[in-house]
């Protein structure tokens, strides 16, 4: 088996690979473009896109609108031909309106997560758009898919399902991660596989599920594939990449993480993140950070009176290089990451891990 | 407060759960006093909306924060 197409209705990725959204400002044009170009599916982050942007303190809203637009435009020029999305978090406080912005935008797939997407269907209606949600078991797989089919008579173009080695925000409770009750991401694709396959039936449609957190090689690929997904979602594996859009700083960081530098901190919105151990988390760990003064209203749960940190301030030090003083998110398998490569490299090798895999099998029998 | 209704929330509350029928009473709060999540909300809209052939916005959801508010919702809209 060579590594297949991912087909999301009409949209057809020549590798399965889905690099995934890395916010604040990681992920932006020019990784989404290059991943896009090399035939995966690039995605820009739509998590206070506007941060270079003047406004961005004083119209924080307008300033994420237009970041979007910018860098809908900036990728769809490098990548004239390739397939681009965006992730939006169903927790910003003007979801409906970056969702809005981006359709407008022709953007080719929207994902979202953090929060159930119900209303999502609403505004794709007669576009291209395609729309993807991030959910973390077979429980909230079913769940989305039927009020999808219920409200809007629509079915997930692909469903991302997303397990406990990922980076940055996770879909489960510190306390689960703590006494390691969580399924393996295998289990939870299998499951959320099992609720899907009666809706394909019925509906005689395809709904592509892909499997996210942790996923680096071309065999983590393959087992994948093995047990029914269509594709994968990578978002630690390409910050190294030359083309990505952080601070130079920033991927130092990863290429200098040891695994034991990788910890869980609780954002302010209530769920844990997956970062590097710095300066900062010290600093949170001993309860020594500086109060909250100001906020940008950016996402529904947090509440500034209460918020230990303000986390877009703490990502977007770090996306601009003050790996100390910032908060920097990565996947379980970060402290892997070890040379800064571009986009074509890092594809060229995950093919050549995929193919090893298939000798290893064929030797075999 | 319509009783065949209340008793019907109250089951399906119950089911949605995992507890006792017993544990509920119409002012039990769904999220505060019965531990419901995100999810279980909107899996028991789904499971009023089919038994009582209504329809129950996401504004609306986000207003039912009890068993009281739900059965009052049902009555006004069935």
């Amino acid at each position: 088996m060579n590594l297949p197409k991912l087909k999301i209705g009409n949209l057809v990725a020549k590798l399965p690979v889905i690099q995934g959204g890395m916010g604040i400002g990681v992920s932006l044009s020019k990784l989404s473009s290059a991943v896009a170009n090399e035939g995966g599916i690039g995605i820009i982050s739509g998590a206070q896109t506007g941060f270079r942007e003047k406004n961005f303190r004083t119209d924080n809203n307008r300033a994420n609108v237009n970041g979007i637009i910018k860098e809908i435009k900036k990728a769809r020029n490098l990548s004239p031909n390739g397939i681009l999305g965006i992730n939006i978090l169903k927790a910003s406080n003007n979801y409906f309106e970056l969702v809005k912005t981006a359709v407008k935008e022709k953007i080719d797939l929207i994902i979202s997560g953090a929060g159930l997407p119900i209303k999502l269907p609403s505004f794709v209606k007669n576009t291209k758009t395609k729309i993807v949600p991030i959910i973390s078991s077979g429980r909230a797989a079913k769940l989305i898919t039927k009020v999808w089919k219920k409200r809007y008579d629509y079915l997930p173009d692909a469903i991302v399902v997303e397990g406990k080695k990922a980076g940055g925000h996770l879909g489960f409770k510190k306390k689960d991660l703590d006494n390691n009750s969580i399924k393996p991401l295998k289990e939870i694709v299998k499951d959320v596989i099992n609720v899907i396959n009666p809706f394909e039936q019925k509906h005689n449609q395809k709904i592509p599920i892909i499997a996210a957190g942790g996923i680096y090689t071309g065999e983590d690929i393959k087992d994948f594939l093995e047990i029914g997904a269509s594709g994968v979602q990578m978002a630690t594996r390409f910050v190294a990449a030359e083309e990505c859009d952080a601070d130079i700083e920033f991927k130092k960081a990863y290429i200098n993480a040891t695994k034991e530098d990788i910890c869980f901190i609780e954002s302010p919105v209530g769920m844990p993140g997956r970062v590097i151990k710095n300066h900062f988390v010290e600093k949170y760990t001993n309860n020594n950070l500086d109060s909250v003064d100001s906020c940008y209203k950016c996402l529904k749960r947090c509440n500034p009176k209460t918020a230990l940190f303000c986390i877009t301030d703490a990502l977007i030090k770090a996306v601009n290089g003050d790996t100390e003083n910032g908060l920097i998110f990565i996947g379980e398998n970060g402290y892997r990451v070890n040379k800064i490569s571009t986009v074509k490299e890092i594809f060229e090798d995950i093919k050549k891990s995929f193919d090893l895999k298939k000798e290893k099998l064929n030797s075999l029998i | 407060m319509d009783k065949k209704i209340l008793e019907t929330v109250k089951e399906l509350t119950a089911e949605q759960l995992g507890i006792e029928v017993d544990e509920v009473n119409e002012k039990s709060s769904f999220i505060d006093d019965l531990g419901a999540d995100s999810l279980d909300t909107m899996e028991l809209v789904l499971a009023l909306e089919d038994e009582f052939g209504i329809e129950i916005s996401d504004e609306e959801t986000e207003k039912l924060k009890t068993v009281a508010d739900a059965v009052k919702y049902i009555e006004d809209n069935k």
